[in-house]
């Protein structure tokens, strides 16, 4: 199963550089986006962004998140050119949020480069909860050299209960067996729940998805600028 | 192969059979998938599911609070003497339902006193839920209860049915479109199926329709020995085949009577004047010779040696015209054949009444007649059908010659023929000579005219029969007479 995570962070990642590609071209001025609520530095020649995200955790999303069912954050930041072109680097992260009805508090998984497999962390409440959510603090992005000239942009995309593969795969169960209980080996298969579970496409992404951008940098000197 | 445009239009016709309800069909799809997910993922079933958890969540905190009072009460009424406290909490530990164990802890947690119930929890249905009463005295009741494991169990599945159900909700119309997606491919698949098998069906009607339509060009082009296979199916296209084959089979036949009638007038007309000229000399030749004849014996004394001469040559003069006399008969017999009047009868009784009047056949040879049929009924023109069977049991007799003729006469019908066989156990008549054999002026035997074959297949055609000529089972040829029954049209 480590493996299928791992493939499953990779889709992510990959979907969140194209997400990022698109972000940066209609990054001038995104719907939902905030104005420069992310910074980016440079320590020890590598590129740290962080961000400001609290925009996309307002306090009324405590009462969903705390309903006892699993939430997904997915938090990607990329580092695109200015004026839009293919991002010099990618960054995935994925916030897995499960409220403990019985503990009354929140179980959190964090997988990113550094925790691929997952770090667990409780939280005890939503004012634990959200300033956790809500700031990416020095997000390692890449090393500052690869950057050259030219002016960049740090994108970040935060995305609640995205539709990801596993989604898709439990959903294609669900189609292709419908009889069965969720989870269970019960039931028969459907024929045509089988076609059309192998033909389910995820289609246009759900409503949630939240963008930030930094200031437009220059690192020079190894600094930025 | 290259398909025909027929093959083109039905395989069409079937295209659009297939394609229309197919439209329908995917319309009805759609619908129906929409109106399934419409009530398999009804939003406030999704909402109730996605609440659920929320409510054990109460559960749990109800729990909680029970037993945290329930804590509360037995630490109100911890008795002041600690030699008590083992009892009272063993009695507390009867007294309250699903407390599995308790320990009154100092301020430095060391227990001053406990009990634990010792009922079983071999299966884990039971999960310990711990509450603490903190005394004013700074010591603790710490109570552990048991709790349902099954409402975990009810949780964790709740919770997965509500994220299973709350994901295909955020995916309905990409599940819809896959359901339809996959119902067109399945109906797409039957139809392809469906037409192939009906193309494949209809090629086979249509490849004979199309070989009719090659036969019929063949046909106009002249070819009358164009045939199509009518198969073994009983169809229409069958039906339609086997007349073909028997139009083209009376075209064949009628041409071929046509061609062989104005042959037979052609000769005709060459006999006429044949026999014209022969004749016109030989009246005067002979009436010159009588003559002279006359004349010679008439004046005595004349020279024996002379006279001798004159009796030889006048024999031979004799003989020679006589020859020419019977030829000049029978080429005007056979140029002045009269037109056939028909009147009604029977094949079998005519025959019969034609060997009782003719004793010359019986006495120059055996006959024998079997009629395999009851009634045939005919129209004949009883004097030239006389002259057919003349000639025909004349050239058997002369096939058995030296010996006795054996003539064998069969008269039987068919669905709408009369037919009269006529069989010798002469030598035969070769096959390469058949196709000539009714040809004027065509003769093995040495004497013969040619001319009796002739006459009869002319006769026979004029009665709108047929005759051919093969190989009578046992040795000899047989002559084989079809005329059309009475009542029925001739070929």
């Amino acid at each position: 199963m480590p493996s299928l995570r791992r493939a499953a962070l990779l889709v992510l990642v990959i979907a969140a550089g194209v997400a990022a590609v698109l972000a940066a071209r209609v990054a001038t001025a995104p719907q939902r986006a905030s104005d420069a609520p992310g910074a980016v530095a440079v320590r020890q020649g590598r590129l740290l962004a962080t961000f400001d995200l609290s925009e996309a955790f307002p306090p009324d999303l405590q009462r969903q998140l705390a309903n006892g069912l699993t939430h997904v954050v997915a938090l990607h930041v990329s580092l695109v050119p200015e004026k839009g072109d293919a991002p010099a680097a990618i960054y995935g992260r994925t916030i897995e949020i499960l409220y403990d009805v019985w503990k009354e508090a929140f179980q959190v998984t964090v997988k990113d480069p550094e925790h691929p497999s997952g770090r667990q962390l409780s939280l005890a409440g939503w004012k634990e909860l959200r300033p956790f959510l809500a700031e990416a603090r020095e997000v390692d992005l890449a090393p500052a050299s690869i950057l050259g000239g030219g002016t960049w942009v740090a994108v970040a995309r935060v995305e609640l209960d995205p539709v990801s593969e596993e989604l898709l795969d439990r959903t294609r169960e669900l189609i292709a067996n419908p009889r069965a209980a969720p989870g269970t080996d019960g039931g028969s298969p459907s024929v045509l729940g089988a076609m059309a579970s192998y033909l389910l496409r995820a289609g246009q992404p759900v409503p949630g998805v939240h963008f930030f951008r930094s200031r437009p940098f220059t690192v020079e000197g190894g600094t930025v600028r | 192969m290259r398909p025909s445009r027929f093959e083109l239009k039905i395989a069409l016709a079937l295209v659009l059979a297939v394609v229309v309800p197919l439209l329908a069909a995917l319309w009805l799809a759609a619908r129906l998938a929409e109106e399934n997910l419409a009530f398999g993922l009804n939003p406030r079933v999704i909402d109730s599911l996605e609440s659920t958890p929320a409510l054990f969540g109460d559960l749990f905190h109800a729990r909680k609070e029970l037993y945290a009072e329930q804590a509360r009460a037995i630490a109100a009424g911890l008795p002041a003497d600690r030699s008590l406290a083992a009892r009272y909490l063993e009695g507390a530990l009867r007294r309250t339902p699903r407390l599995r164990r308790i320990a009154w802890l100092d301020a430095s947690a060391a227990p001053i006193a406990e009990a634990e119930a010792d009922w079983p929890n071999p299966e884990g249905e039971w999960r310990e839920a711990p509450a603490r009463a903190t005394l004013p005295s700074g010591e603790i009741l710490e109570a552990v209860f048991a709790i349902e494991a099954r409402f975990f169990a009810d949780l964790d599945e709740v919770r997965e049915i509500a994220e299973t159900y709350q994901s295909a909700g955020l995916l309905r119309a990409d599940i819809q479109r896959s359901y339809v997606r996959a119902f067109g491919l399945v109906l797409v698949a039957f139809a392809l199926l469906a037409g192939t098998a009906g193309t494949l069906l209809a090629r086979r009607t249509t490849r004979r329709v199309s070989d009719l339509v090659r036969a019929v060009r063949e046909l106009a082009r002249g070819n009358l020995t164009v045939r199509v296979d009518p198969g073994t199916a009983g169809d229409e296209v069958a039906g339609l085949a086997r007349a073909f084959n028997e139009m083209v089979r009376e075209v064949r036949e009628g041409r071929d009577r046509i061609v062989y009638l104005e042959k037979i007038s052609g000769w005709q007309e060459v006999a006429r004047r044949l026999a014209h000229e022969i004749k016109n000399p030989l009246t005067p030749i002979q009436l010159a010779f009588q003559q002279l004849e006359a004349r010679f014996r008439a004046s005595p004394g004349g020279d024996p040696e002379l006279a001798r001469l004159f009796a030889e040559t006048g024999e031979i003069v004799r003989e020679e015209i006589g020859t020419l006399q019977r030829l000049v008969e029978e080429f005007s017999g056979f140029a002045k054949l009269p037109e056939v009047r028909p009147e009604p009868s029977d094949l079998g009784l005519f025959v019969e009444e034609f060997l009782r009047t003719s004793p010359q056949v019986a006495e120059a040879a055996d006959v024998e007649v079997v009629r395999a049929s009851g009634e045939c009924p005919v129209a004949l023109d009883r004097a030239l059908m006389r002259r057919v069977l003349a000639n025909l049991l004349r050239n058997a007799e002369e096939a058995a010659r030296p010996g006795r003729a054996r003539i064998h006469l069969g008269v039987s019908r068919t669905q709408d023929r009369a037919v009269l066989a006529v069989g010798d156990e002469g030598p035969g008549i070769e096959r390469d000579v058949r196709p000539r054999v009714f040809d004027p002026y065509f003769t093995t035997r040495r004497d013969g005219t040619g001319l009796g074959l002739a006459i009869v297949k002319k006769i026979v055609l004029q009665h709108g029969g047929e005759i051919e000529v093969g190989d009578r089972p046992g040795g000899g040829a047989l002559f084989t007479l079809a005329f059309p029954l009475a009542g029925r049209p001739p070929r």
